[in-house]
């Protein structure tokens, strides 16, 4: 190495260092960012963790039953059996519990999430492809709907506050909140689908009458099937729109820039439009984002009732029949698109809303 | 008046640093107080005055104990003191705090006497709740508002801006305290009211030999206060000037307090200030960024290469000034008096 | 001499414990009924509690099973009518209310309990303590609840309400805590409080005689909250079949009901009693909780 001479070359740090500084800099920057991913990624870290130890509660010799039933369901000897059990489940009684735990994560990275016991080459991953699509359909066309219709109407009647709107928006509310969507959905049922037999009462489509594809009569089929559900969510839904929107307004309207613009002489109408509604409806685009990630829990009774195949539906029946490895793998793939929904939700909020700052 | 005596409590090169919230990856640093020096002498009046954000109300919450100094010891009756549960003095009490926003200092839902009960109950365990009662009544009577019964059993929203802060004060005191703290304590009083409450002050301090520290950014009310005490100007976290109160706002020494007192307009025909502030930019500097010379210096019109060094302090006749320029600040009294 | 001293001054402690209470109780019944909207709720509910500890005794539930009188009309002997089985749809509804309402408090005082302790801890002792403790949360708030209460139902058979109410506490304590450690950290900044620490107030004391009491409204507020949440989640365990613990709680009678096949007129009929019961104590539970935060917040009067 030459010697450093005393002029301005010397005085540079080594490259090296550079980036390194850089590297820092960038994190500190974007600090508000990689504070939020840090967090959801232990949450998810733990969520993993507590899913996988509750599935160790499971009673009973549990590697027996399975045993015995891939020993019916394929023909197996016993100990043929007992292994493919134990490598099911990735549960073996004697193996030392945190290896276990290391060798299920190494799964999940690889993105194997669970297979099922019961029937050869059905793992959870297959279940989520086949029915999350008619979960989230169902699922977020009753959220659009409920939330579009409760932000228009709730945006509406705070504006004529001592109307009759309010009233029966206020009585709408009231009778909505009481009842949860699934006995909405119980009352649905039997009114149009058995007494009236309007809509039909089970299924997404009729399998006998249609053909899936692209085809029309496939799709009017499917909307067909999904309009109670659909329906039945919605119209409860709509009422927390309308009363959270409703109590943002009413917020908003009471403060003094609202006042001024009325002294200034601007109609409602312009006030609404300018200044209610885009101001109104930041908290609730937040609110929307993690409703929508809770989309991901499927609406497990709702499912039930009209016997929709989503993934709430086969959740329960998954749980029922014991088979308790790919219930593991659709709970944890529902917690972790939870997670990351209201991550991205985090991460995009301050985007729209000035107010908040990052870092 | 700075006598023989011992002072009650001493703070010596009191520095105060805060950290900016955030992750400390490189942590910026708001240098709050800077090599703070003060002495206060047991039944003395200091005035502690400044425009908003320079640390005084830091400086009042060091004193209490609420922040502990980064740097810098506090002396208290004669013994040295870190923090605020230091079991050298007996029951911190002896320093009490008045706050600014009456309102927020009260327990929204307790009532009055349920506040005031409290405190002294704490200081006094043993005592009934007859000798309590007998307490709060006699400090009914002090601050003035009679009969207690009306005040006593209604919420701090039900009573009024002056009645609170009167209410502030009976609980300060309540425990006997040898130094209480005013961190603007008339700031949010109607002006009519103000006398009143800054009369009380004086008979407390008068009658049972409190020292008071008055924090304030209002002149006017600080000269009453402090008729016979000192005052400290503070500017930027440091304490730029400190003397007698009479002497300073007559012939304020630092170019700093200088224009502090032509900024207050005077209804007086007679008394025609100078028309411009004496001061060569209204900008203030940052505490995050520090000089090591004089923080004043970007607006003293009075400005020279020595104020780019450490800052020392000069005593005249009637102030001690922090300036290293002092022989070209004029040195008149502002306004003639007559 | 110093015998009856002390009987006399434990008498008067207890007379005075009493009359605090005394005061107590009658505090809290002028709050509920100070509003329209409380005072409708809070009397219904209050109707439910006396139903569930009355009822069984004036109307027993009789399980002999009688087909002859399958289905029965509405009459007096059977208000409901029969289901069937023969048994009386009356007396079931009441008999459930029991199991329900126990269900319902019980969450809700695990909840609460659980909630305000570790929100008060987390906000109040800060640094890691809180962090760990939000971690925590935020795991409870993540994970969907309806599966893992399935899959724990599953698991662990439920056989009495408090299992249930047990485990419904896991998910809903998580909100409750989050939103108490925000109030007691604003709280702890606030003038009130900071004077306490100059006044050398013991910690307990401020936690408990300066912190709480203004924690006390949003407390009230979300035990009535829990209370509805706690009966739609177990109401929905037990649509699913996980829970059939007891043969006339509400939701059973309704899965029971459902099973049967809903085509049939009269099994929709029987559904509809205990559903209806469930939802007029929504209802109820709903105006109470908003009729007790006009009261704290008059402000948001909006009709």
């Amino acid at each position: 190495m030459e010697e450093k001479t005393w002029n301005e070359e010397a005085k540079r740090p080594s490259a090296f260092k550079r980036a390194g500084r850089a590297v820092l800099r960038f994190f500190k920057k974007n600090e508000y960012i990689f504070s939020k991913i840090g967090f959801s990624l232990l949450t998810l870290a733990l969520t993993t963790i507590f899913l996988f130890f509750l599935l160790r509660q499971i009673p009973g010799d549990i590697v027996d039953i399975y045993a015995q039933q891939l020993q019916y369901s394929r023909g197996l000897p016993y100990e043929r059996a007992y292994e493919l059990a134990v490598q099911l489940l990735n549960y073996n009684p004697n193996e030392n519990i945190f290896a276990a735990f290391f060798r299920y994560v190494g799964g999940l990275l690889r993105g194997e999430l669970g297979e099922s016991y019961l029937q050869e080459g059905v793992s959870a991953n297959l279940l989520i492809e086949q029915r999350l699509p008619w979960t989230l359909f169902i699922s977020s066309v009753a959220l659009f709907i409920s939330f579009f219709l409760g932000v228009a109407i709730g945006g509406y009647v705070a504006q004529r506050r001592n109307g009759i709107a309010n009233k029966i928006a206020s009585g709408y509310i009231a009778v909505t909140g009481a009842i949860p969507d699934y006995l909405m959905a119980l009352l649905m049922v039997t009114l149009f689908a058995y007494q009236l037999k309007i809509f039909p009462s089970q299924n997404n489509f009729d399998i006998f009458t249609v053909t899936p594809g692209f085809n029309i009569d496939f799709i009017l089929n499917v909307l067909y099937h999904a309009a109670l559900p659909i329906l039945s969510s919605a119209i409860i839904q709509t009422g927390y729109w309308i009363m959270q929107m409703r109590g943002s307004c009413i917020g908003i309207l009471g403060s003094d820039y609202i006042f001024s613009a009325r002294a200034r002489g601007l109609s409602e109408r312009t006030i609404r439009k300018k200044y209610m509604n885009k101001n109104a409806l930041l908290p609730l685009v937040a609110s929307f984002g993690v409703a929508f990630g809770g989309l991901f829990g499927g609406s497990v009774l709702l499912e039930s009732i009209f016997n929709y195949p989503g993934i709430g539906l086969e959740i329960t029946a998954r749980i029922t029949s014991k088979d308790y490895v790919v219930v593991q793998g659709l709970v944890f793939f529902s917690a972790a698109m939870i997670i990351i929904v209201n991550l991205i939700v985090d991460l995009i909020y301050p985007l729209i809303d000035p107010r908040v700052k990052r870092g | 008046m700075q006598n023989e005596q011992t002072p009650l409590m001493q703070l010596k090169d009191i520095n105060m640093h805060f950290k900016k919230p955030g992750l400390q990856l490189g942590s910026k640093n708001i240098h709050v107080l800077k090599d703070v020096n003060l002495d206060i002498y047991p039944g003395e009046i200091v005035a502690v005055i400044g425009e908003s954000g320079c640390g005084k109300t830091t400086l009042g919450k060091i004193i209490t104990g609420l922040f502990r100094p980064t740097s810098g010891e506090i002396w208290f009756d004669g013994k040295k003191v870190s923090g605020l549960f230091d079991k050298k003095i007996n029951s911190y009490a002896q320093i009490q705090f008045i706050q600014q926003d009456s309102y927020a200092a009260l327990n929204p839902v307790r009532t009055i006497y349920q506040s005031l009960y409290a405190p002294i109950k704490t200081m006094h365990r043993k005592w009934k709740k007859s000798q309590i009662d007998e307490r709060i009544e006699e400090l009914m009577s002090l601050i003035g508002l009679q009969p207690s019964e009306q005040f006593l059993t209604k919420y701090p929203h039900q009573l009024s801006g002056g009645q609170r802060q009167r209410i502030l004060m009976a609980r300060a005191i309540s425990l006997d305290p040898k130094l209480i703290v005013a961190d603007e304590p008339v700031s949010m009083i109607d002006v009519s009211l103000r006398l009143s409450l800054l009369n009380l002050m004086k008979e407390l301090n008068a009658k049972l030999n409190m020292s008071f520290v008055y924090i304030s950014h209002d002149l006017s009310t600080t000269r009453y206060i402090a008729s016979s005490g000192r005052v400290c100007v503070m500017y930027l976290g440091e304490i730029v000037e400190s003397g007698n109160i009479g002497d300073v706002i007559q012939t304020p020494r630092h170019p700093y307090t200088r224009a502090l007192i032509q900024a207050v307009p005077i209804p007086d025909p007679r008394f025609k200030g100078e028309g411009k502030l004496p001061l060569k930019s209204m900008g203030v500097g940052s505490l995050e960024s520090r000089t090591q010379g004089c923080a004043f210096e970007e607006r003293c019109l009075y400005s020279c290469e020595k104020c780019f060094g450490s800052v020392k302090y000069v005593q005249t006749e009637t102030a001690s000034v922090l300036c290293n320029n002092l022989e070209a600040v004029p040195s008149h009294p502002i306004y003639k008096t007559d | 001499m110093e015998k009856t001293k002390n009987k006399s001054a434990f008498l008067t402690k207890t007379l005075e414990i009493f009359k605090k209470i005394g005061r107590g109780i009658k505090i809290f019944f002028t709050k509920m009924y100070s509003n329209k909207k409380s005072a409708i709720g809070f009397s219904i509910i209050l109707l439910y509690v006396i139903v569930a500890i009355v009822g069984p005794l004036l109307f027993p539930y009789d399980s002999t099973v009688n087909t002859a009188n399958k289905y029965l009309a509405p009459s007096l002997e059977h208000p409901f009518g029969t289901d069937w089985m023969g048994l009386d749809v009356f007396r079931q509804v009441i008999s459930g209310t029991s199991s329900v309402l126990q269900v319902a408090f019980f969450t809700a005082f695990l909840s609460i309990a659980l909630g305000t302790v570790l929100g008060i801890l987390s906000g109040y002792v800060g640094g890691w303590v809180d962090r760990v403790i939000m971690t925590i949360v935020n795991i409870f708030l993540s994970v969907p609840s309806f599966p893992v209460y399935l899959m724990m139902a599953a698991l662990f058979t439920i056989e009495t309400p408090i299992t249930m109410a047990l485990m419904i506490s896991i998910f809903s304590w998580a909100g409750l805590c989050r939103a108490i450690r925000v109030q007691v950290i604003s709280l702890k900044e606030s003038d009130f409080i900071q004077i306490c620490r100059v006044m050398n107030m013991s910690t307990g004391h401020i936690i408990f005689k300066e912190i709480m009491p203004n924690l006390f409204s949003y407390i009230a507020v979300n035990f009535v909250l829990i209370l509805r949440g706690s009966i739609l989640a177990s109401v929905g365990i037990m649509l699913v079949g996980l829970a059939s613990y007891n043969p006339t709680d509400w939701g059973v009678i309704i899965q029971a009901a459902r099973m049967r096949g809903l085509m049939n007129v009269n099994n929709v009929i029987i559904m509809l009693y205990p559903l209806v019961a469930i939802l007029i104590f929504q209802i109820a539970a709903l105006m109470l909780s908003q009729g007790l935060d006009e009261t704290i917040n008059p402000r948001l009067k909006v009709l």
